[in-house]
């Protein structure tokens, strides 16, 4: 029987094949806090590709075996925030239930830093990085999860804690340099990136251009970092772009072998 | 392939200052949005009130609509219907051809931009003056509007004051605001003064009282609707709100949401003619109907065409208006393409967004635009048979996790080949202004296996 | 053929009423009035807003005050131009150097008009708008044309929000061709983003608050 102890970690295809490192720095923040943390090699895709493409069919299947191959677990981390909110939101669209089992996990499945500040009270992690840093908020995390206040709100709407800028707060050393642009999308946008390249990289090169004060870029998707990392090793200007979970893991030993 | 949109922003993103001063003008727009709308202490309740009222009316447009027609009438309009843009532009011109109009005024209606009106009038021999400075200044240069209230936003002073030169012979060299406007100003009182009848849009339509809503801020429909004795008003069946009291509701969002404004600067409420005038309303329907019977689009029915989603919206701000070749660009032109048909490719706009949500969140009405981009997604996918086939396959290796690992250890392999430019390189696309990540070589997924568990 | 034309509208009415009436779902209700928001009100809010978009106000003044400091806008916004005031306006102001509208009067009999001197019915303290009645500007053109617009308003109109404002409109507001709401001099920033006063219609809008 799983406990709130164990995690089951979701590691989207994309940090699968070409971020692997980030994965690694979510188990070792997460065990270091005294979780046990479960990876099923046999995990594939959320099903986000195909439906961004409209390919609601192929979607479903994958969203099916997704929830089936993490249905044991009360917790359910991701160093994504934009499978998260297909997870937890878009799921709908394919007819899977706002109810029962299913609805459960997909409220319970957390990006890495919600899952931090809003469970586990913005644990310091004894993290150390002495550089300025900008603040990349991806938009899926930022406005369909809510990690942080949008730009666009009135003074009406309820208050948001920042997830990343709480987090990146227990940081020693680190300087948070600030946007002229708090929330703009940095143009990679999945499918838009490859059928737009001229709009996605001129979008990309403008947020590396507001962040040009910074020695690093940080964000909760590796999606959106890759592709500023790609603008940036075209132009050869701008700040490196990091992932949240690899600030917060420098304190950290390397993650135990079992 | 890339998306024709991308291609004709090639030419736009060619020029880096026009570039910037487009993305600048447009964001500035939105920062004024930002700052009167943290003035406002119930910004929220008023997007869920009149997304309320909206969805209501909707809901019964049949009703309301005749409703409209009959107060209307009452108060001496007459009330025309058009189920499409050719209908409207037959009506529009039958009408003027009847009074013998030679020279028409007009002030800003995207309606008649979405149904051509302007040529179908200009052939059959009738002067269109279009009168809020920015229509004047595309029509002046033969272009369309590149934005839906600032038409003309993609043009810098200079290139203004030399259209104007050519066309008004106003001095060489002008490129100061003021004093082009000055000089734009006194060529079309002349016109207004000259003007047979005036054509407007019409931002409400108020079903209880009949009246029709017009909001500038130049007072250019204003001047229309009070000096020539014939007022053609286009609306679309949309347009309609409930009763006197839900206009404050709607005109609190517009003008804050368009410019910053706490509002226009004229709001004319008219409930019939000017004595001694002929009111006439066009009801154009025009694909409108067949949105309101599809529930995923039924929403982008309460656009009130403020612009605020093109302001916030970074593909809009960079690839500017014309990228979109339609009538409306941005992302609610992108949601209305497919369904008011104006002109061939709008199915394709559905892509060009990169999905960052940033117009449902600024929209006044609350509409879910990038929900809607999805929904177009998905009824009208674009993708070839071999796109579909490619995607079957791939999804299906998604499903097969040992596929999948072998996909990815296959993919490694190809990748550093992959990164390099090369003719017939699938990774052209991203490669363009782009490189591809590094490879790390082996994938979480092995390290794990390799580190965490005991071979099988 | 007018017969053929009048049946082509009317069948394009049942048309697009058929296809409506077979989309409305006749489902969702009017959610109700707005709540007012909490909104400062007065003179003084009103007055700050008008500045903010462009207007100039002036008083709050009383009695013979008003008919000086209308004379004074009179010759500084003029010059040697002409002055027409509106009937119900100039009934507040009382004899001076402006003429009369009328309503009988085409609308290009305004054409040359320096100064126009209109009644406001309602000021609204959220956006600097003042609501002018059908039936207080006959000759609606007059409020366009004109160079200069100056509007009298009594302080007593104020109201915090356009809500108020809507409610707080004489019940004939809609029996007279138009109602409209004025907020500032007519402006454009058509060229570059440039603000520039004096688009098509007046250059300048002056607000006299009114103590009665």
């Amino acid at each position: 029987m799983a406990t709130e102890r164990d995690i089951g970690l979701f590691i989207p295809c994309y940090v699968d094949q070409l971020a692997p490192e980030v994965g690694w720095a979510t188990v070792r923040i997460l065990e270091h806090l005294g979780h046990r943390v479960h990876y099923d090699p046999e995990q594939t895709c959320c099903g986000q590709p195909f439906l961004n493409t409209g390919a609601a069919g192929d979607a479903a299947r994958l969203a099916r075996g997704h929830l089936a191959r993490f249905a044991r677990f009360d917790a359910i981390v991701c160093p994504s925030g934009s499978c998260v909110a297909t997870v937890r939101h878009r799921f709908g669209e394919l007819g899977f239930g706002e109810q029962g089992d299913e609805a459960r996990q997909r409220a319970n499945t957390f990006e890495l830093g919600e899952y931090l500040v809003d469970r586990l009270g913005t644990p310091d992690l004894g993290a150390r990085f002495p550089h300025r840093v900008a603040l990349l908020q991806s938009c899926h995390g930022l406005r369909d999860l809510g990690l942080g206040p949008r730009s666009e709100t009135g003074p009406d709407a309820e208050p948001v804690r920042n997830v990343v800028e709480q987090l990146l707060g227990t940081v020693s050393g680190l300087e948070l340099v600030p946007s002229s642009r708090a929330d703009e999308c940095c143009g990679f946008g999945g499918s838009f990136a490859v059928k737009f390249p001229e709009v996605s990289t001129r979008m990309g090169r403008a947020r590396l251009e507001d962040f040009s004060a910074a020695e690093y870029v940080t964000g909760t998707d590796v999606s959106c970092l890759l592709h500023l990392a790609g603008v940036r090793a075209h132009t050869g200007t701008g700040p490196i772009p990091i992932h949240l979970a690899e600030i917060l893991a420098s304190g950290l030993g390397e993650a135990k072998a079992s | 392939m890339t998306a024709r949109l991308d291609q004709r922003a090639r030419e736009v993103l060619a020029d880096e200052d026009a570039v910037r001063r487009h993305d600048a003008s447009v964001f500035d727009l939105r920062q004024r949005r930002d700052a009167a709308v943290a003035e406002v202490p119930d910004w929220e309740a008023l997007r869920e009130r009149a997304s309320g009222i909206k969805r209501h009316l909707l809901d019964h447009l049949d009703r309301y609509l005749e409703r409209f027609e009959t107060q209307a009438r009452a108060a001496g309009v007459r009330v025309h219907w058009a189920t499409d843009a050719a209908s409207a532009n037959r009506i529009v011109s039958e009408l003027l051809a009847a009074r013998q109009v030679r020279q028409v005024i007009k002030s800003k209606s995207m309606l008649t931009e979405e149904c051509g009106l302007n040529p179908v009038l200009e052939a059959r021999g009738i002067e269109v003056v279009d009168t809020d400075l920015g229509e004047r200044i595309v029509q002046l240069a033969g272009e369309p509007p590149s934005h839906i209230i600032v038409p003309a936003i993609h043009r810098s002073r200079f290139e203004i004051g030399a259209l104007f030169h050519r066309t008004m012979g106003t001095p060489e060299g002008e490129s100061d605001p003021e004093r082009l406007t000055r000089l734009a100003r006194a060529d079309l009182r002349r016109k207004f003064t000259e003007a047979d009848a005036a054509i407007t849009g019409v931002n409400f339509a108020v079903a209880e009282t009949g009246s029709i809503v017009v909001v500038t801020n130049e007072g250019n429909a204003d001047l229309g609707m009070s000096l020539p004795n014939l007022h053609i008003a286009c609306m679309g069946l949309e347009k309609l709100i409930p009763a006197m009291s839900d206009l404050p509701v709607f005109l609190r969002l517009l003008a804050r949401s368009a410019t910053g404004q706490p509002i226009s600067v004229y709001t004319s409420v008219v409930t019939g003619p000017r004595p001694g005038a002929e009111l006439h309303v066009v009801i154009v329907d025009n694909g409108r109907s067949e949105l309101l019977a599809s529930d995923g689009h039924r929403g982008a029915l309460g656009c009130i065409r403020c612009g605020a989603c093109l302001n916030t919206c970074p593909v809009y701000r960079k690839a500017g208006g014309y990228a979109y070749d339609q009538p409306i660009p941005g992302p609610i032109g992108a949601v209305l393409a497919p369904s008011l048909r104006a002109k061939e490719g709008g199915a394709e706009l559905a892509q060009a967004s990169s999905l960052c949500g940033s117009c449902s969140a600024v929209c006044p009405m609350r509409i879910d635009l990038h929900g809607q981009l999805l929904a177009w997604r998905r009824e009208n996918r674009t993708a070839g048979a071999l796109e579909r086939v490619v995607t079957f396959v791939a999804a299906t290796a998604m499903t097969r996790p040992a596929l999948f690992g072998a996909a990815g250890r296959t993919a490694a392999n190809f990748w550093s080949l992959l990164g390099r430019r090369f003719a017939g390189n699938p990774a052209a696309s991203w490669l363009h202004g782009r490189e591809l990540p590094e490879h790390p070589g082996e994938s979480f997924r092995a390290q794990w296996l390799r580190r965490r568990e005991t071979p099988k | 053929m007018v017969a053929t034309k009048g049946n082509t509208e009317v069948s394009a009415r049942e048309e697009i009423l058929g296809r409506i009436r077979l989309a409305a779902l006749h489902k969702a209700r009017h959610p109700g009035q707005h709540p007012p928001p909490a909104l400062p009100g007065g003179w003084e809010t009103f007055a700050g807003r008008l500045e903010s978009v462009g207007g100039t106000p002036h008083g709050p003044v009383a009695g013979a005050e008003l008919r000086r400091m209308a004379f004074d806008l009179a010759s500084t916004r003029a010059g040697d131009g002409r002055i027409v005031a509106e009937p119900t306006a100039a009934d507040w102001l009382g004899p001076g150097p402006w003429q009369l509208a009328s309503d009988a009067a085409i609308p290009h009999a305004y054409e040359d008009v320096a100064v126009g001197f209109v009644r406001g019915r309602v000021a609204c303290a959220e956006n600097g708008a003042v609501a002018v009645a059908g039936s207080d500007a006959t000759s609606r053109a007059l409020l366009v044309l004109c160079q200069h617009l100056v509007l009298i308003v009594s302080v007593d109109s104020v109201v915090p929000d356009l809500h108020a404002g809507f409610a707080a409109l004489p019940a004939d507001a809609f029996g007279h061709h138009h109602l409209t709401w004025i907020s500032g001099p007519s402006k454009t920033a058509d060229i570059e983003q440039a603000l520039v006063y004096g688009a098509h219609g007046p250059l300048t809008l002056d607000v006299i608050g009114v103590e009665r």
